[in-house]
């Protein structure tokens, strides 16, 4: 004769051995919760990257002497620019040429204030390769430098020195 | 009805604590996600290097003024530049008040600033050494 006491604990049994499951998966999950906004963790890799470039080119040797980034903009060095931005995001260990080139591109503008017209301006630094057609995903870096020197709209050629922003939109493709 | 018994009572009420531990990890399933997602935006949207920036450039600025590299209508001019390029550039109000070396009595320059993006406010008073 069957006996059907055991139903309740087979049905026990099987809830449990599920619950145990999930909770074994929640634990191994845990520490990867991956949510939309992950995505942008290579965007602020790349971000740092930039600011890290830009901000050593705006560090000077010694109190006295000007950077590399304030001797760029006084004598609207672009070439001077390319070289050194690149060379400082695609630093890595190894030989330069096995590591060149990194697929980085840039498109670095200088943003002014035009005191006459009291609007803010922008003039063309430098880019690599080529300029932003608009299907890329760049990130904005920035840097303030204080250059001595007159810019566009600003009355006259004394009045210097002035800040001003260096906009750098990098990206990868 | 012979030979029934109330043996079972105890195993129904297992079946509601099971369901209800299924419940409840299924909440905890559902709020991780959040969870992650707040912590992620909240590190996105903390302006680090827009403020690393500004700060340094107000750094600048006033001590050029206060060593005496530059004259007062000078430092006014290098001021208005970071103020209006903050705002049609950064989107962010920045402001800042030094306050002069006065010799003898303190040799220190003092900048109260401000800076502000709609999200993240902050504020430092900065001393020279």
């Amino acid at each position: 004769m069957v006996d059907e006491r055991g139903q309740l604990y087979t049905i026990e049994g099987i809830s449990a051995a599920l619950i145990m499951l999930v909770s074994a998966y929640l634990v191994v999950n845990a520490t990867s919760v991956y949510t939309p906004g992950d995505t942008h963790i290579s965007d602020m890799q790349l971000e740092q990257l930039g600011t890290d470039a830009l901000r050593m080119m705006n560090t000077p040797v010694n109190a006295t002497a000007n950077s590399t980034l304030q001797d760029i903009l006084y004598y609207n060095n672009g070439s001077a620019f390319n070289t050194t931005f690149l060379n400082y995001v695609n630093n890595m260990t190894g030989s330069k040429i096995d590591n060149y080139p990194q697929g980085l591109h840039y498109n670095a503008t200088v943003t002014y204030y035009d005191i006459a017209n009291k609007t803010t301006g922008s003039l063309p630094l430098a880019y690599y390769k080529y300029n932003l057609t608009g299907g890329e995903h760049p990130v904005r870096v920035t840097e303030w430098v204080i250059v001595n020197k007159a810019f566009p709209g600003g009355g006259g050629t004394s009045v210097k020195p002035r800040a001003v922003l260096v906009e750098v939109l990098l990206w990868r493709d | 009805m012979a030979g029934l018994n109330e043996d079972a009572q105890w195993i129904v009420l297992m079946g509601f604590l099971v369901s209800f531990g299924l419940f409840f990890l299924g909440m905890l399933l559902n709020q991780s996600v959040i969870v992650g997602q707040t912590t992620a935006e909240g590190v996105l949207d903390f302006p680090k290097n827009d403020i690393r920036d500004v700060n340094d450039v107000i750094i600048r600025s006033v001590m050029l003024k206060s060593t005496g590299n530059i004259t007062q209508g000078q430092y006014q001019t290098l001021h208005d530049d970071i103020t209006i390029i903050s705002l049609s550039r950064k989107k962010a109000v920045v402001d800042f008040t030094p306050t002069w070396p006065n010799p003898p009595l303190d040799n220190h320059t003092y900048i109260q600033y401000h800076y502000n993006n709609g999200v993240t406010e902050y504020n430092e008073y900065w001393t020279s050494s």
